[in-house]
């Protein structure tokens, strides 16, 4: 939910239901200052919180033991000296995450290359986390600085530099969505499984001279249609590999094409355990990307998924 | 076969029958004229009268519009009673337009020959062997051998063989050649030498002197069929004499006339027509028995000449269909003497003949396919309750093209098989199958209380084809003009992977009668 929009009053309250980090904010006097107002929608928000000084206390409502000692602000002072900055949440942000590079800067860092791979917020994320509109260019700062906090050595980092990356990292980490590699096991067997539609197979690909066997019966038993068995070896033939490996394929579910376009892409994946380096060839042949296409739902009203009744005069 | 006017080409449009009397006859003048005349009247009179509202007439109160339908325009003439099932059964056996393949070799005397002696040296190797190997030249005598097959006739495996003339016309009297194999695609008729034919081909050479009873099974289009034509056309070239059914599921399906067998113990069935049908292909087939004299008496119901040939016997049979089985067994008899050419019985279509038939007995039940009485014979033969006197085998083949199923029949060869493959466990009877038959596995030699001397029959499971052999046909297509590809061993592997390991009737699909 875009919150930046919003007058500043619900904003805040907003953000605190919304936000990533609904709870934390960077500055330490912010903190202090929240954990006392409890309820959001008061007028004791953040905002007025962060203009007003502390409460005054007269000497009559207090004990009178412990008041000689507080200071008393005639003056409503800001809570943040960036007050009067026009992005003040950004600021400190950006304050506090260069005080850390600042603080570290010793620490050896690794090359970029090295550094592990990390998707950093996008910038309506981090609109919506601050509530303010925040320009991409200042942003940008904001990434950079992180970048660099990024690099510092994994096994030396300190907690608070990771618990600073960890509130502008994005919630799922894409690039730790990383294929699991398949081994070839002691018999010279790769197995992989591929889906089509609603089939799948589990194919042992080993090597040989061509033989290939699907749920126990020959290539031609099993599929009728020529094109089916094509489609079945497609990936030993776009590689000219026909000759070279033997398949044993399990299929379960759907049709025969369906059941065919599995094979495909499961002895793609496997002949990929015995020779990695087919895989630019393999993606051209169409034996990598899983299609996705299933059937249509039907839906209420419709003859089929889209198909209406004929249309009735009366 | 229609007859065709000289002039135009066209067919007639009056019977045959009429035709030829209008020709004979010196009436030719006023035949015509009559005839026309006649058929005018014919058409006058017989034109329906047709009181009611016409076709296209508006009927009051009608709103829709109707359109005349203009019937479809007569182009020729409705082909003639059994012509369509002439073009059906039609067996082309030549191109024209095929290449020629230069250097092929003819599957004649020679070549079987050759068999013969790869027979003769692994006997003589068999002899030897035991103290070759003993000694330190155990090494150089494998090479020999090696060098021996190649001369023995086995250097032809992979290679496609053209069958002479004469074997081709005998061929097609017994009808080996079927409508779905392809061989209108060639020149001339060849056959693809397998190891399995090779060693088929020295079987029945070894079977000259004593029985074969073998059954070929194997999955559909890995050419059952041929390997039966093949060992006919073995048969054929070492001068045997070839008694084929080429159909078993004619002889069973209740289509030809039968009759019960007098004295006859479950009663027996002949099929006189069918069984004139097959004297006259034998006849056809076999043009040895021209020079076979009747040594025998018989006692039959027509009178014959004590010295007439074998051949004239067989078209006595054929001429009457009434007399068909008795004359079959005098001829069977006449076989069976002594000093006679070994005998090839085969049949293709297995599963057919091994259930009930479907014609009925008076009680209304069906009779077994083993009552019929051209099928006791076969059968007789096969479980090996009698024996080939003079030599010979006795060949069966499997289905998979429109064959019913017979539980024990494929029981008894799934047995065989894994008996001769050495296997452990031996499939036993499904307990919970009701459908077995005793008659059947006793037909194929394994029943266990009538169980005959001979021993169960050798089965012979086709599998698909060797690389070596797949390219050895893909070549001869090439050669022939019909592939336009270059064969080589990519294009092998992806032909012989995508027809199932090698199935030869997938390969044919793939590489000739799919091509887009």
């Amino acid at each position: 939910m875009k919150v930046a929009w919003l007058p500043v009053s619900i904003r805040e309250g907003l953000r605190c239901a919304y936000s990533p980090r609904p709870t934390v904010f960077n500055s330490p006097m912010r903190r202090c200052v929240l954990s006392t107002s409890s309820n959001q929608f008061s007028t004791s928000t953040r905002l007025r919180a962060g203009i007003a000084a502390p409460e005054i206390q007269f000497k009559e409502e207090g004990d009178g033991r412990d008041g000689e000692g507080k200071i008393f602000y005639a003056r409503l002072l800001p809570e943040s000296p960036s007050y009067f900055t026009a992005q003040p949440a950004f600021t400190d942000d950006l304050l506090a995450l260069q005080d850390l590079v600042r603080k570290y800067s010793r620490l050896p860092v690794v090359k970029p290359s090295e550094a592990p791979r990390v998707a950093w917020r996008s910038l309506a994320e981090y609109r919506n986390m601050v509530g303010e509109s925040v320009k991409a260019s200042k942003y940008h700062k904001v990434v950079e600085v992180l970048r660099r906090l990024n690099l510092i050595h994994p096994s030396l980092i300190p907690h608070d530099v990771t618990k600073a990356l960890n509130e502008y990292k994005r919630d799922v980490n894409p690039f730790q969505n990383v294929p699991k590699i398949i081994p070839v096991d002691e018999f010279g067997r790769a197995c992989a499984i591929g889906r089509r539609k609603t089939s799948s197979a589990k194919v042992y690909v080993v090597e040989g001279n061509g033989e290939v066997l699907v749920n126990g019966k020959t290539l031609a038993e099993a599929f009728g249609r020529i094109h089916d068995r094509e489609s079945a070896i497609w990936a030993l033939k776009a590689t000219d590999r026909i000759d070279k490996y033997n398949v044993f394929a399990l299929t379960r579910g759907g049709g025969t094409t369906g059941q065919a376009e599995a094979v495909t892409l499961a002895v793609g994946k496997a002949l990929l355990a015995h020779e990695p380096a087919l895989k630019p060839a393999l993606r051209r042949a169409g034996c990598i990307t899983r299609d996705p296409r299933r059937v249509e739902r039907k839906k209420p009203g419709h003859v089929k998924a889209r198909k209406m009744p004929a249309w009735v005069k009366r | 076969m229609a007859t065709n006017c000289i002039r135009c080409l066209a067919r007639p449009s009056l019977p045959p029958s009429f035709l030829v009397n209008a020709s004979s006859s010196l009436r030719i003048q006023s035949l015509p004229s009559t005839a026309s005349m006649g058929k005018r009247y014919a058409s006058k009179l017989n034109r329906p009268t047709t009181n009611g509202p016409r076709k296209n007439e508006k009927v009051k109160g009608q709103k829709t519009l109707r359109i005349k339908k203009k019937p479809p325009p007569k182009t020729g003439k409705p082909p003639q009673p059994g012509e369509r099932k002439a073009m059906r059964k039609r067996i082309v056996l030549s191109n024209t337009n095929a290449l020629e393949v230069p250097g092929m070799r003819e599957l004649d005397k020679g070549l079987v020959g050759e068999w013969e002696m790869g027979i003769r040296d692994a006997r003589r190797q068999a002899e030897e062997g035991h103290w070759v190997l003993e000694g330190a030249l155990g090494m150089v005598a494998k090479e020999g051998a090696k060098e021996g097959e190649a001369k023995n006739g086995e250097g032809v495996i992979g290679q496609v063989v053209a069958l002479q003339g004469q074997t081709v016309d005998s061929l097609r009297a017994v009808e080996a050649f079927k409508t779905t194999q392809g061989w209108g695609f060639f020149r001339r008729p060849g056959l693809l030498i397998r190891e399995e034919s090779v060693m088929l081909s020295r079987k029945l050479i070894q079977a000259e002197q004593g029985n074969l009873r073998l059954v070929i099974d194997g999955e559909r289009g890995t050419g059952k069929s041929l390997l039966l034509l093949h060992a006919m056309a073995t048969a054929f070239v070492r001068g045997w004499i070839v008694i084929n059914i080429p159909e078993a599921q004619e002889v069973t399906n209740a289509m030809n006339d039968y009759a019960p067998l007098p004295n006859t113990n479950p009663t027996l069935f002949t099929q006189p027509t069918y069984t004139a049908t097959l004297l006259s292909r034998i006849n056809k087939a076999n043009p040895i028995l021209a020079d076979m004299e009747i040594s025998l008496t018989h006692s039959l119901p027509i009178p014959i000449q004590s010295n007439i040939s074998l051949s004239r016997l067989c078209e006595l049979g054929a001429r009457d269909p009434d007399v068909a089985w008795p004359i079959f067994q005098a001829f069977w008899a006449e076989l069976m003497a002594e000093g006679m050419p070994p005998v090839l019985l085969s049949l293709d279509g297995l599963s057919n003949i091994m259930r009930e038939s479907m014609y009925l007995a008076p009680d209304t039940s069906k009779v077994h396919a083993h009552d019929l009485a051209l099928i006791d014979h076969f059968v007789n033969y096969l479980s090996g309750k009698r024996r080939l006197e003079n030599g010979g085998a006795v060949l069966a083949a499997a289905s998979r093209s429109h064959a019913p199923t017979s539980k024990s029949m494929e029981l008894v060869l799934k047995q065989l098989v894994e008996l001769q493959k050495g296997e452990e466990e031996i499939t036993e009877k499904d307990p919970f199958e009701k459908s077995y038959d005793d008659r059947v596995e006793w037909a194929l030699g394994v029943g266990s209380e009538k169980a005959t001397k001979a021993g169960p029959v050798e089965v012979l499971k086709l599998k698909g084809l060797s690389k070596k052999e797949a390219r050895g046909l893909m070549e001869y297509w090439a050669k022939s003009g019909v592939l336009r590809k270059k064969v080589d061993e990519k294009e092998v592997a992806e032909k012989w992977a995508l027809a199932g390991n090698g199935v030869v009737a997938e390969i044919e699909r793939g590489a000739l009668r799919m091509r887009i």
